[in-house]
């Protein structure tokens, strides 16, 4: 049945007023709001000032600071992630074929609220109530500061590895599954080791996926904010301030909206960048 | 029958609306989750049971504590008439005040409060708010412990090495109450196992030095004995100098030396109040609301009955706690004007603040009215006293800046603090960032 534009049209026209008002209209706010001069007294009536707020983001040591630390621990935990969910699909998929529900149970820490991982880890590792420096205590008479600042990064990183990693392994076990078995048999028939078959059959086939899922895990860990806040805030002098942790504190304790509304866009920018380089990769995986 | 339903309906719904235009309800955005919220229940329970009869009831409303005054700000800006009477404290009055309508509070308020008190809720020389709630510094420490040592030779000479080593000169063990702060910081060191192996305790002091506003006022006392402030008297910006200086050099001694535990860059109340609580800690700057938890048996069986509390240490320049209050003020955009008013006059008066210090609050009041609750509050007393004679607020601890100075002061010290800052830069960036936020 062929549908006629004016169909069309009605079809679409819910969502696509819906996507308008909700995301159009702050999108357009937002964009107001980074080239004016504002605050909370005169959020009603902002003040048009050209690209300042931009200048003032990109000449903001902090903001720089902020970036590289959203890039260091993205870039970190969706690696391990990837990593780690590769070698458990694999290690574990002759148990999760046999057992499917045991997928449900490792995928229980994503379906935590980051903000209460945050609660829960900054009691786990705290000096005197935590279990963890409890018996490292009672078994080697120290424990390490965990939410120091020598350690913060890799604790936090930790912390996100562990949340996330059971998204990664869902995604990359359902691609290793999907590799059809004639490829596999063929493989064998030819003479090729477990190696051989991983690195020449396996991998390939589920590289399409593999890469989508690190992209999906670094916006994710890119933009993280609750559980850092949560458990070190900005950390000492700033150590641990995300990006998201940065507009934040411009937006609500700075009170430089147009400076933090400044900073949003340039990060919508760089992921709206990011997921045309996805999608053009996408298409070209899709032709080859 | 369905028709004459529907209209029953109408009828009684516009009643409703009708009604309840007649009668004002006054709400109230409260403090949430503490012993304000229960004090602030009992007294409006007791309001709505009288004067609230005939002037409007008053209902309350509660955020969560996180992010409450970023959640205030927003609604405040946005024009919210949500609610007629909201939270403000000492540290913020100046950022809320374009929102809000000055108060005129009856002369009794100075007798109940007086004009120290009612200062901690003041901009531009008007009143912003009711302080229904004071808080300053306790210096919490272990008398059990303190006891002994200021009756032990052997532990005396010990300390007496440890301050030579640490501190450069041989001090002797005194009470608390006569503390300057390097005796606190003699104390702390010899009460800590990895610079006295005989010590009772890990550590022998707690400190808060995340990076956290409020953690900035409590360490504030430091500097301020010394004779520090924000601003001098023309407005300039005055914290690179020698006070702030020995305040930051004394923390980052204490916690270099491992006198408090090691992952203090991330701690604040509840983290300092674990340590302290758990019988690890031999003293402790902390809010004086902490003391019913810590001396509560069924909370801290480790230190409850074994502490002691006095003002913090006296510097050069005397000696000094930060205090600030929590109260409440009139939103501009209310609707209800005339009876938020009433029912904040009302607040400001004796019966209103007694019911509400009885009812688990903590105002600063007037000795003759402390002393008739003291049976049932005796804390008030000493928060009473204190107050008076050790409270300060920073020039321009009221200014619409305030939060946001704070803030910049907690994000450059805790870098001195743990290291990835020098003392230098660190004051030298707090200095330039002040002088852009007030500018």
């Amino acid at each position: 049945m062929q549908v006629s534009s004016k169909e069309k049209f009605w079809l679409t026209a819910p969502i696509t007023f819906f996507l308008l008002v909700m995301l159009g209209f702050p999108l357009l706010l937002d964009l107001i709001y980074s080239v004016s001069e504002v605050t909370f007294e005169n959020l009603l009536s902002p003040r048009l000032q050209g690209f300042e707020n931009y200048l003032k983001t990109l000449q903001d040591p902090t903001y720089w600071d902020a970036l590289a630390f959203s890039l260091k621990f993205g870039l970190t935990a969706s690696l391990v992630q990837l990593i780690l969910a590769l070698f458990l699909a694999i290690y574990l998929e002759p148990l999760l074929a046999r057992h499917p529900w045991l997928m449900a149970v490792l995928m229980a820490p994503m379906m935590v609220a980051p903000a209460l991982i945050g609660l829960m880890y900054r009691l786990i590792l705290h000096e005197f109530v935590g279990v963890i420096p409890y018996y490292l205590w009672e078994w080697v008479g120290d424990s390490p500061a965990f939410l120091g600042t020598e350690n913060a990064f890799l604790t936090l990183v930790t912390i996100e590895i562990l949340q996330w990693t059971p998204f990664a392994l869902l995604i990359i076990y359902t691609a290793y599954r999907a590799i059809p078995t004639h490829l596999r048999e063929a493989a064998r028939m030819d003479g090729a080791n477990s190696a051989q078959l991983l690195l020449l059959v396996e991998l390939p086939n589920m590289m399409p996926v593999i890469l989508l899922t690190f992209f999906i895990r670094f916006i994710d860990s890119f933009r993280v904010f609750d559980n850092i806040y949560v458990l070190v805030g900005s950390g000492a002098g700033g150590t641990s301030t995300s990006l998201s942790i940065y507009i934040y504190k411009a937006f609500f304790r700075g009170g430089n909206i147009g400076q933090a509304v400044a900073a949003s866009v340039l990060l919508f920018l760089a992921a709206l960048l990011l997921i045309a380089l996805l999608e053009r990769f996408s298409r070209r995986m899709e032709t080859t | 029958m369905k028709k004459m339903f529907t209209k029953l309906g109408l009828v009684l719904l516009i009643s409703l609306f009708a009604v309840k235009s007649l009668w004002a309800q006054v709400t109230v955005l409260g403090w949430p989750g503490g012993p304000e919220e229960t004090a602030l229940r009992k007294a409006v329970e007791v309001y709505n049971a009288g004067p609230g009869k005939s002037s409007g009831t008053v209902s309350l409303i509660f955020f969560n504590r996180d992010g409450f005054w970023d959640k205030l700000q927003a609604d405040l800006a946005a024009g919210t008439t949500e609610f007629d009477i909201n939270l403000t404290a000492t540290y913020a009055v100046g950022r809320y005040a374009p929102y809000m309508q000055p108060l005129s509070l009856p002369s009794a308020a100075t007798d109940v409060f007086g004009e120290k008190v009612l200062k901690t809720m003041q901009f531009e020389g008007e009143q912003f708010g009711v302080p229904t709630d004071l808080s300053l510094h306790f210096m919490y420490y272990r008398d059990d412990l303190i006891d002994k040592l200021l009756s032990d030779a052997g532990w005396q000479k010990i300390y007496g090495e440890i301050s030579q080593k640490y501190l450069g000169k041989t001090l002797s063990p005194k009470n608390p109450d006569t503390w300057n702060w390097e005796d606190y910081a003699a104390t702390a060191l010899f009460f800590t196992k990895s610079v006295n192996s005989a010590s009772p305790t890990r550590y022998g002091t707690v400190l808060q030095m995340k990076n956290l506003l409020f953690n900035m006022m409590i360490w504030h006392s430091t500097a301020r004995s010394h004779g520090g402030e924000w601003l001098d008297a023309n407005g300039n910006v005055m914290v690179d100098s020698w006070a702030f200086r020995q305040g930051l050099q004394l923390y980052k001694t204490l916690y270099d030396a491992g006198a408090s535990p090691k992952d203090s860059t991330s701690y604040e109340y509840a983290e300092a109040n674990a340590a302290f609580g758990s019988g690890q800690a031999a003293t402790m700057l902390q809010w004086n609301a902490a003391f019913g938890s810590l001396n509560n048996p069924e909370e801290n069986p480790a230190v409850a009955g074994k502490i002691g509390t006095v003002a913090p240490p006296a510097g050069p320049a005397g000696r000094v706690t930060h205090i600030h209050g929590l109260g409440l003020g009139l939103n501009k955009n209310s609707k209800n004007k005339d009876a938020a008013i009433k029912f904040l006059n009302w607040l400001s008066g004796v019966d209103a603040m007694e019911t509400y210090a009885l009812g688990g609050g903590s105002p600063a009041m007037a000795k003759s009215i402390t002393d008739k609750i003291s049976v049932n509050r005796p804390d008030l007393i000493k928060l009473g006293d204190f107050a008076g004679s050790y409270g300060f607020v920073m020039n321009g601890g009221t200014s619409a800046s305030a939060l946001q100075i704070y803030t910049l002061q907690a994000e450059q010290f805790t870098g001195y603090w743990s290291g990835t800052k020098s003392l230098d830069e660190a004051l030298q960036a707090t200095s330039k960032g002040m002088a852009e936020l007030l500018k």
